[in-house]
């Protein structure tokens, strides 16, 4: 098969792949990897716009930014104390446990999982790309390098995006269904933001959704 | 305006040093290995537009990279009192609903939050500087979240 071919073929799995951090919270009918990225990418263009950023390159990384998950898993912060079935009735009361606290981890730990998780994405990124055109290739391993290790303005700024994408769905699911821990929601979002426009969002995201439970 | 200021550690600016190095080696070498010869217009020879490509990736790195050394302030391990305090650099052991939890405090450039590194410049960082052993600090949104600290080493 001809290796664009493939490569579209094998992105597009990602349009029907839950993201594993919903599943394991049990929101029903839960949004898919290539959705986050949709709303990513739109989230990256808005802001990006007002932070004078290179909006190409910004939309680019977000686009890309995900995609490794096709062949890696859709890691969560709770995953190194998850039971391996998490979906499975058996393990249901477990996980909701689980999910109730904070992920305690020690600093070590947080490393170990950070760089297990960058080295697999990165092995799944370069599986995905195989085949396709070189200079393809190079383009996207040189964005998704920069997302994952904040070398220049926009990677920093596409990190702290998706991560903000995350807690708004997040947010929206806790206004819908309730299932989510949205106090640890909040604190999480007041350790990992430092953008300052995106600081200011979150406070609206606050203020018009977490405040408001249908 | 306000200049800009990146917080590094030690071990932050020799990383960002050594990289600089290599990404000014790298070019030299593809500059004078590598120059494709075109036969045809710059544009459609696709050899030569991965080169230069390559060349303005490794320029943009080496930029940013110039513009941090240009604009950094290492972060020193406090003396005195202050090392009782929270300052950047300072590894934080904290009590947050009855669950402890470690972090550390550093600059943006190295803030990590998966790793436990919180940039000085998030709401907890803002709020842990300066603090000392069982202060309590408190964020408020819709939720109020109490950061105890248990424990300050650097």
């Amino acid at each position: 098969m001809d290796a664009t071919l493939k490569f579209l073929i094998n992105v597009g799995q990602l349009k029907d792949r839950k993201r594993r951090g919903w599943i394991a919270n049990q929101v029903p009918n839960c949004e898919t990897t290539a959705s986050h990225i949709f709303r990513t990418a739109i989230f990256a263009w808005i802001l990006g716009k007002k932070k004078n950023l290179n909006i190409n390159k910004l939309l680019k990384m977000s686009l890309v930014h995900d995609i490794c998950e096709v062949y890696a898993p859709d890691e969560t912060p709770y995953d190194p104390l998850l039971p391996a079935n998490f979906e499975s009735i058996k393990d249901k009361k477990k996980t909701e446990e689980i999910l109730n606290k904070w992920p305690k981890l020690s600093l070590a730990q947080k490393k170990r999982r950070a760089e297990l998780k960058y080295k697999r994405e990165e092995k799944s990124l370069r599986r995905l790309l195989k085949g396709t055109p070189v200079a393809f290739q190079k383009e996207i391993m040189d964005l998704w390098q920069d997302f994952e290790k904040g070398y220049s303005k926009e990677g920093r700024f596409a990190k702290q995006i998706d991560k903000a994408e995350n807690f708004l769905q997040g947010m929206e699911y806790w206004q819908k269904y309730g299932k989510i821990k949205r106090d640890l929601w909040i604190r999480w979002a007041k350790e990992i933001f430092d953008e300052p426009i995106i600081i200011d969002f979150i406070k609206t995201i606050e203020k018009d959704i977490t405040t408001k439970k249908k | 305006m306000i200049e800009e200021k990146f917080y590094l550690t030690k071990q932050g600016l020799e990383k960002i040093e050594k990289e600089y190095k290599e990404l000014l080696l790298l070019k030299q070498e593809k500059i004078h290995s590598e120059t494709p010869v075109v036969f045809h217009s710059e544009e459609l020879d696709t050899e030569f537009v991965a080169f230069k490509e390559d060349i303005e990736l490794i320029e943009a790195r080496t930029a940013d990279l110039e513009y941090v050394l240009k604009h950094y302030e290492i972060i020193e391990p406090p003396t005195g009192q202050n090392k009782e305090t929270v300052q950047l650099g300072a590894k934080v052991l904290v009590d947050v609903a009855g669950e402890t939890d470690e972090l550390i405090l550093v600059g943006t450039l190295e803030a990590n939050p998966i790793e436990g590194k919180i940039s000085n410049e998030s709401p907890v960082g803002r709020a842990l500087l300066g603090k000392k052993v069982g202060d309590i600090v408190q964020l408020s949104s819709p939720v109020v979240v109490s950061y105890k600290i248990k424990k300050v080493s650097y």
